[in-house]
C-alpha cells in the first residue's frame, strides 16, 4: 500500500437530517484547499465562521471551519473540518464540490486507518475507533469507550497470566527434569485449563452481542398481508418509508430501516405477507421471507385484532420455533371488544394500534426486553470482541480443549506445551505478543531452580 | 584471523578457522587452561545437550571431546518424547581440557601463543590487531573476542574480594577500556561457583548414588579421532589416560540441605557479598545461590546438592547447588551442616565473580559488531553462560570471521533450525539482563530439535561453509535419503487396517511399536535412521504443525529491512519503536518483530514503508 499521497473527503456525521453536519478533509492538499476556499491560510485549531461559495462562486452555506495542522490532528495529516448547516443535500453539494477540487472520496475508516498509519493510534485502538464508528446506539458506545480504555484487556490479562502459570507449572518439568520439584500436579493443570475454557467460551460469547452492537439486532417483522406490517414498520421508524397500500401483497422487496429502541440498536426489515395460499409472484417473496427469518435475531410477528388468526403454516412455525419472538396485536383501534384472535401459545403479545399509536410504550417496552436478553452475563464489565478476536480466541479454546484432553489421556508433556503455546499464541493476537520472558518470570518465581 | 581467548568459545572459533583454511592464531593468557570447564565439570542437559549435538553437526568440537572425556553419560527426559530428551555427560576436567589441547596443538593453519591481550588496534573503523602484555603485536583480518569472565574479572568471597576471572587466574583489565574507545558499550553481570570438596573426607554412605545409563548416550555422530589424538582408543593402554567413552563410568551423589543450615545461612546474611551490595552485577535467576534458595523459598524445607566428581584422577568433588558468595567461614561451617558431609575438608572455597559483558544487541546476527567491523564477540562477553551456549557462539563467530575476510555471506541459523539458531537471535535481538542460558522453552519450534536430528538440519549449513569433510557430508546425505525414503514408504505402505504410519501412531510405548513387526528391510537399518524416522512418523501431525508455521513466519523472515533505512524519519512508527528499531537495526521484519516493545502495527508500518520504498525506487531490497 502507498503512502497517502492525496486528500480525502467525507461526511463525519451520520447521514441525514440533524442539526449539523460535518465535513472531514484530510491530505497534503487540505492547506491549500483552505486558501482556495476560504481566502487565507486559516491559524490552526482555531474556529472560524466563513461562507461555502462552490468552484463558480455561487454561495451554498455559511460554515464554521476549523483547520488542524498535521501531526496534530486526527488522522495525523493537516485536515480541515467544515461544520454545516444539518441539510443533506446542501452537505451533499460541499461534498461534491470538494471532490471537483480534487479530493477523493475517503473509504469507510479511511481517516482512521491514515491516523493509525501516522502513529496516532496503535491496532487495537484504531479496531475500537473501527467499532466506534459503526456504534449505532448507547450500548454500544459504552462497549467500544470500554475497550478503548481496556475492559477486554484487562479480561485478557487474567486470562494470559493463568495460562502462563500453567504453562510454568508443565515448562519447569521439561527444562528441569533433575530438580527437586514438587509431584506433578496433572489434577489441578486439568482444573485450570477447564477455568481457562469457560472463560474463553464467555468471552467468545460476546461476540455476537459484538456483532449486535455494531450492526444493531437484525429484527424481522412478518405476519399474513394487510395484518399492519408496513404501517408498524413506518410507525416504528417514524417516517414514511415504505409503501403502504390498502391492497394485500405490495410489500414484496425487503425495506431495512435502522433504529433506536431504547438503549438498542435495531435493523428493522419488514417482510413480503406470509400468505396460505400465496400467487405464483408471492412464492418467490416467501421463500426470501424464510431466509430473512433464519438470519433474525428478534421477529415481530404482526397479526391483525380484528380477524382470527390464520393458521401459521408447519414451515413457517418450524423456522420461527427457536427465535425469539415478540406478537404484536395490531388494529386494536378497530376493535369494540376482546379480540378475537387466537395467538400461538407461549409467545409474549403486545396490543397496539399503528394507526393511533396506542400501545406503543408496551411494544417499545417488550422490544427492549427482548433485546436486553441478548447481553451477555459477564460481570459488571461490558465486554464485546470483534470477528478478529472472536476468531482468535476460538483457535485458543480448540487448543485448551486440546490440552486437557492430552492431560487426562497422559500425553508427553511436550505435546501438552505444545498446545498450550498455540493458545498463548492466539491470546497475543488480542492482548499483544506474549514474550517467553514472561513465562520463565513465573516459572522462577515458582520453582526454586538451581542445581 | 586472531581469536583472543581459549575458552569453550575461543577453541570452536580457532578450530573452525583453521579447518576452513584460514590462518588462525589463538592467544590465551594460560596455555595450561585452555577449555578449562570453570565451573561444574559437565556438559550437556536439557537444551545444552542438542547444542553440543548441533555444534557437532557444524565440525565443532566440543561432542567428541565431551565422548572421550566423559566419566558418565545419562539421557535426561527418557521418560518424556525424543524432542526434549537430552544427553548429558560428567566429564574428567583435566582430560577435557587436555585432549582440546592437543587437537589444538595437531590442527592444521592454527597457531597457539601464550600472551594477554591488552589492547584492540583500530584503523578507521576497523580492527586490525591487537596489543599484548609481552608488547608484542599481532596483526589480523578479523578478530574474535572470547573474554569470559575475565573481562575485569572480580571475584567476592564475603568481604573478600580478588581481581581474576577465575580463582588462581588473572583479570583483564585493560581491554574493557580499549571497547569503550570504540564506542562499545559494556555493562556488569555476575555469576557464582560452588566449594569443591576432597572426596576421601565425604561420607557417601549417607547420600543417594546416581548412577550413569548402562547404555550411554554419545554426542558426536561419527567417531573424528584421528590416528594421532591423545584419546585414540587404540594406545589407550599406552596412556595415562584415555578410554572407551561410556566405559567405566563413576557415579554422582545426591545429598540436601539440613534446617541447620537455613538457620546458618539466614544468621549470615549479612556477610553474603551479593546481599551486602558489594555486587553490581546482575546473576541469573536459575542458578540462584545457597543464600537466594533461603531467602525466596523461605518454606522448601531442604534443597538438593549433587556431588560430581571432577575426574578420574582426582579426588575433588563440586557441590552442585551449593553456590554463594559468604565467607570462608560461613562455608565451612554451611558444608559441615549437610549430611556426609560434616567432615568435608574445603579445596577451593565458593565464590561469586564479576565481569564486564557488552550488551549482544550491538552485534548483527553473524556476531559481528556493528561498530567495529571485523571484530567478532562470542561467549560470556555477549552475556551468555554455559560452556555449550558459548562454543555454539564460538564456532559462529569462527566460520564468519573467515566468511567476513573472504566477502562471503554469514553463517545465520534459523531459529527454526536449531538451538544455535534460538542463541543468537536471542542475543542480539533482545539482548540479556541475566547470563543467558539456553531452555528447550526458548525455541518456539523445539519439536523440531530433537537431539538426533541435528545433522540433517543443520546439513546445508555444513555443506555451504565447507565446515565438513566430504565423507562426511555423503554419509549425512545417505542418512538423510534413507530417512526420507522410510518415512514415505511407511506413510504410502499398507498393512492391516491402514498405513503402518497409522499403525505406529496408534500403538504406544516401545513395546507396541515392538509388536508391529516392521519389515526386516527396515529394522536392518541403523538405529539411528530408524529412531528418526519412527519420530518423524509418530509426531507427524505437531511436525506438520511446525513446519506450516514455519512457512508462514518465512514471509516476515524474508523481507529484509534495507540497512540504511532512517528508522526514525518514518511518520508511522511510534516514538518508541522508533528508537528501538535505530538502536537494534534489524536485519529482516522477522528480527524486528522479536525486538521488545515493537508491536504487530510497527510491523504493518514498517513493511508498508518497504513495500512503498520499494515500488518507489523500483529496487528490490
Amino acid at each position: 500500500m502507498p503512502r497517502p499521497t492525496d486528500t480525502i473527503a467525507a461526511l463525519a456525521t451520520p447521514a441525514g437530517t440533524a442539526a449539523l453536519a460535518v465535513i472531514r478533509v484530510s491530505g497534503p492538499d487540505t492547506p491549500q484547499l483552505a486558501r482556495d476556499l476560504f481566502g487565507n491560510a486559516p491559524p490552526p485549531r482555531v474556529m472560524r465562521h466563513a461562507d461555502y461559495r462552490e468552484c463558480d462562486g455561487a454561495l451554498l452555506d455559511d460554515v464554521l471551519v476549523t483547520f488542524f495542522a498535521g501531526p496534530h490532528s486526527y488522522s495525523g495529516e493537516d485536515s480541515l473540518e467544515i461544520s454545516g448547516h444539518g441539510n443533506p443535500f446542501i452537505a451533499q453539494k460541499i461534498l461534491e464540490d470538494l471532490y471537483a477540487r480534487g479530493c477523493r472520496p475517503a473509504e469507510p475508516g479511511e481517516f482512521t486507518q491514515r491516523a493509525f498509519l501516522n502513529g496516532r493510534m496503535d491496532l487495537s485502538q484504531a479496531e475500537a475507533v473501527m467499532d466506534l464508528i459503526h456504534a449505532r446506539s448507547e450500548r454500544a458506545l459504552a462497549a467500544a469507550n470500554q475497550q478503548l480504555r481496556g475492559a477486554l484487556g484487562r479480561r485478557m490479562t487474567v486470562l494470559v497470566d493463568t495460562l502462563l502459570g500453567v504453562l510454568a507449572r508443565v515448562e519447569a518439568y521439561i527444562d528441569f527434569p533433575e530438580e527437586d520439584l514438587p509431584a506433578e500436579d496433572r489434577e489441578s493443570v486439568a482444573q485450570t485449563l477447564q477455568r481457562l475454557a469457560v472463560e474463553t467460551d464467555r468471552l467468545l460469547a460476546t461476540s455476537h452481542y459484538g456483532e449486535l452492537l455494531r450492526d444493531g439486532i437484525k429484527t424481522v417483522i412478518i405476519g399474513a398481508p394487510n395484518a399492519g406490517k408496513s404501517s408498524l414498520l413506518n410507525r416504528l421508524v417514524g417516517h414514511e418509508r415504505a409503501i403502504v397500500s390498502a391492497e394485500p401483497g405490495t410489500t414484496r422487496d425487503f425495506i431495512e430501516e435502522r433504529l433506536i429502541v431504547g438503549a438498542h440498536a435495531l435493523r428493522l426489515i419488514d417482510t413480503a405477507g406470509l400468505n396460505p395460499a400465496p400467487a405464483t409472484l408471492e412464492k418467490l417473496g416467501i421463500e426470501k421471507t424464510f431466509e430473512r427469518i433464519a438470519e433474525a435475531d428478534l421477529l415481530l410477528l404482526v397479526l391483525d385484532a380484528t380477524q382470527p388468526a390464520p393458521p401459521l403454516s408447519p414451515p413457517l412455525l418450524a423456522r420461527i420455533g427457536n427465535k425469539t419472538t415478540l406478537v404484536v396485536l395490531n388494529k386494536t383501534d378497530l376493535l369494540s371488544g376482546s379480540s378475537p384472535t387466537k395467538t400461538p401459545a407461549g409467545l409474549k403479545v403486545v396490543r397496539v394500534s399503528a394507526l393511533t399509536g396506542a400501545g406503543w410504550e408496551d411494544l417499545t417496552a417488550a422490544i427492549t426486553e427482548q433485546a436486553d436478553a441478548f447481553q451477555p452475563e459477564i460481570g459488571d464489565e461490558l465486554v464485546a470482541i470483534n470477528a478478529r478476536h472472536a476468531q482468535a480466541l476460538a483457535r485458543a479454546r480448540e487448543g485448551l480443549g486440546s490440552a486437557r484432553n492430552k492431560v487426562t489421556a497422559n500425553e508427553p508433556v511436550e505435546l501438552l506445551a505444545s498446545d498450550l503455546r498455540g493458545v498463548l499464541e492466539a491470546f497475543g493476537e488480542i492482548s499483544g505478543k506474549i514474550d517467553n520472558e514472561r513465562m520463565l518470570d513465573q516459572l522462577f518465581a515458582t520453582f526454586c531452580i538451581g542445581k | 584471523m586472531i581469536v583472543c581467548g581459549a575458552g569453550h568459545a575461543g577453541v570452536e572459533a580457532a578450530l573452525a578457522a583453521a579447518r576452513m583454511g584460514a590462518s588462525t592464531l589463538l592467544l590465551t593468557g594460560n596455555i595450561d587452561t585452555i577449555a578449562q570447564m570453570s565451573c561444574n565439570p559437565a556438559i550437556g542437559g536439557q537444551a545444552k545437550g542438542q547444542m553440543v549435538r548441533e555444534i557437532d553437526a557444524l565440525g565443532g568440537e566440543m561432542a567428541i571431546n565431551t565422548d572421550v572425556t566423559g566419566i558418565q553419560f545419562r539421557l535426561l527426559n527418557e521418560s518424556k518424547g525424543p524432542a526434549v530428551q537430552s544427553p548429558r555427560a560428567q566429564c574428567d576436567k583435566k582430560a577435557y581440557q587436555f585432549r582440546l589441547k592437543h587437537t589444538l596443538e595437531l590442527q592444521a593453519n592454527l597457531q597457539i601463543f601464550q600472551a594477554t591481550v591488552t589492547r584492540l588496534i583500530y584503523q578507521s573503523g576497523r580492527v586490525i590487531g591487537c596489543q599484548t602484555n609481552l608488547d608484542i603485536d599481532f596483526h589480523g583480518k578479523t578478530v574474535v573476542v572470547t573474554t569470559g569472565t575475565f573481562l575485569r574479572g572480580l571475584m567476592h568471597i564475603g568481604q573478600n574480594k580478588n581481581e581474576g576471572g577465575r580463582l588462581g587466574d588473572f583479570s583483564a583489565r585493560t581491554l574493557s577500556a580499549s571497547f569503550l574507545e570504540a564506542g562499545i558499550e559494556l555493562q556488569r553481570l555476575k555469576t557464582g561457583t560452588p566449594p569443591r570438596l576432597l572426596g576421601r573426607s565425604l561420607d557417601f554412605s549417607r547420600m543417594d548414588e546416581q548412577k550413569g545409563d548402562v547404555a550411554p548416550t554419545l554426542f558426536a555422530f561419527h567417531d573424528t579421532r584421528s590416528k594421532d589424538d591423545l584419546f585414540h582408543v587404540e594406545q589407550s593402554s599406552e596412556r595415562r589416560i584415555g578410554w572407551v567413552p561410556g566405559e567405566n563410568q563413576v557415579s554422582c551423589w545426591v545429598t540436601y540441605t539440613t534446617p541447620q543450615t537455613a538457620e546458618i545461612v539466614r544468621a549470615n546474611l549479612h556477610k553474603s557479598a551479593m546481599y551486602s551490595g558489594e555486587i553490581e552485577g546482575i546473576g541469573p535467576r536459575y542458578c540462584p545461590s545457597i543464600e537466594d534458595k533461603f531467602v525466596r523459598f523461605a518454606d522448601k524445607p531442604r534443597h538438593m546438592l549433587f556431588l560430581e566428581p571432577e575426574g578420574r584422577s582426582t579426588n575433588e568433588y563440586y557441590v552442585n547447588g551449593l553456590s554463594t558468595s559468604l565467607p570462608f567461614d560461613v562455608q565451612l561451617e554451611m558444608v559441615h551442616s549437610i549430611p556426609g558431609l560434616e567432615q568435608a575438608v574445603l579445596l577451593r572455597p565458593a565464590y561469586a565473580v564479576e565481569y564486564d559483558f557488552a550488551p549482544p544487541t550491538q552485534l548483527f546476527p553473524s556476531l559481528e559488531s556493528k561498530k567495529v567491523e571485523n571484530l567478532f564477540f562470542a561467549g560470556q562477553i555477549n552475556g551468555s553462560s554455559g560452556y555449550e551456549e558459548a562454543a555454539s557462539q564460538g564456532l559462529v563467530a569462527g566460520v564468519n570471521a573467515v566468511n567476513k575476510a573472504r566477502g562471503v555471506a554469514p553463517l545465520i541459523i534459523q531459529r527454526h533450525e536449531g538451538y544455535i539458531g534460538v542463541l543468537i537471535d536471542d542475543l542480539v535481538t533482545k539482548g540479556t539482563r541475566e547470563p543467558y542460558r539456553m531452555f528447550t522453552s526458548r525455541a518456539e519450534h523445539r519439536l523440531l530439535f530433537n537431539h538426533g536430528s541435528a545433522e540433517l538440519r543443520l546439513l546445508a549449513h555444513a555443506k555451504n561453509h565447507n565446515l565438513l569433510d566430504n565423507n562426511r557430508l555423503k554419509l549425512i546425505e545417505t542418512k538423510k535419503e534413507r530417512v526420507e525414503h522410510w518415512v514415505k514408504w511407511l506413510e504410502q505402505s499398507s498393512t492391516i487396517g491402514g498405513t503402518w504410519a497409522t499403525a505406529i501412531r496408534r500403538v504406544t510405548g516401545q513395546e507396541g511399536v515392538g509388536s508391529l513387526a516392521l519389515p526386516n528391510e527396515f529394522l536392518r537399518e541403523p538405529s539411528t535412521v530408524r529412531d528418526e524416522v519412527m519420530y518423524r512418523v509418530r509426531y507427524a501431525g505437531y511436525l506438520d504443525r511446525e513446519h506450516r508455521h514455519i512457512v508462514k513466519l518465512s514471509e516476515v523472515e524474508k523481507i529484509k529491512i534495507p540497512p540504511n533505512l532512517d528508522f526514525l524519519s518514518i511518520r508511522g512508527l511510534r516514538r518508541e519503536s522508533a528508537l528501538k528499531l535505530a538502536e537494534f537495526k534489524p536485519y529482516t521484519l522477522g528480527q524486528a518483530s522479536r525486538i521488545s516493545g515493537v508491536n504487530p502495527s510497527d510491523i504493518s508500518v514498517l513493511m508498508i514503508m518497504i513495500e512503498a520504498g520499494r515500488g518507489g525506487t523500483g529496487q528490490k531490497v
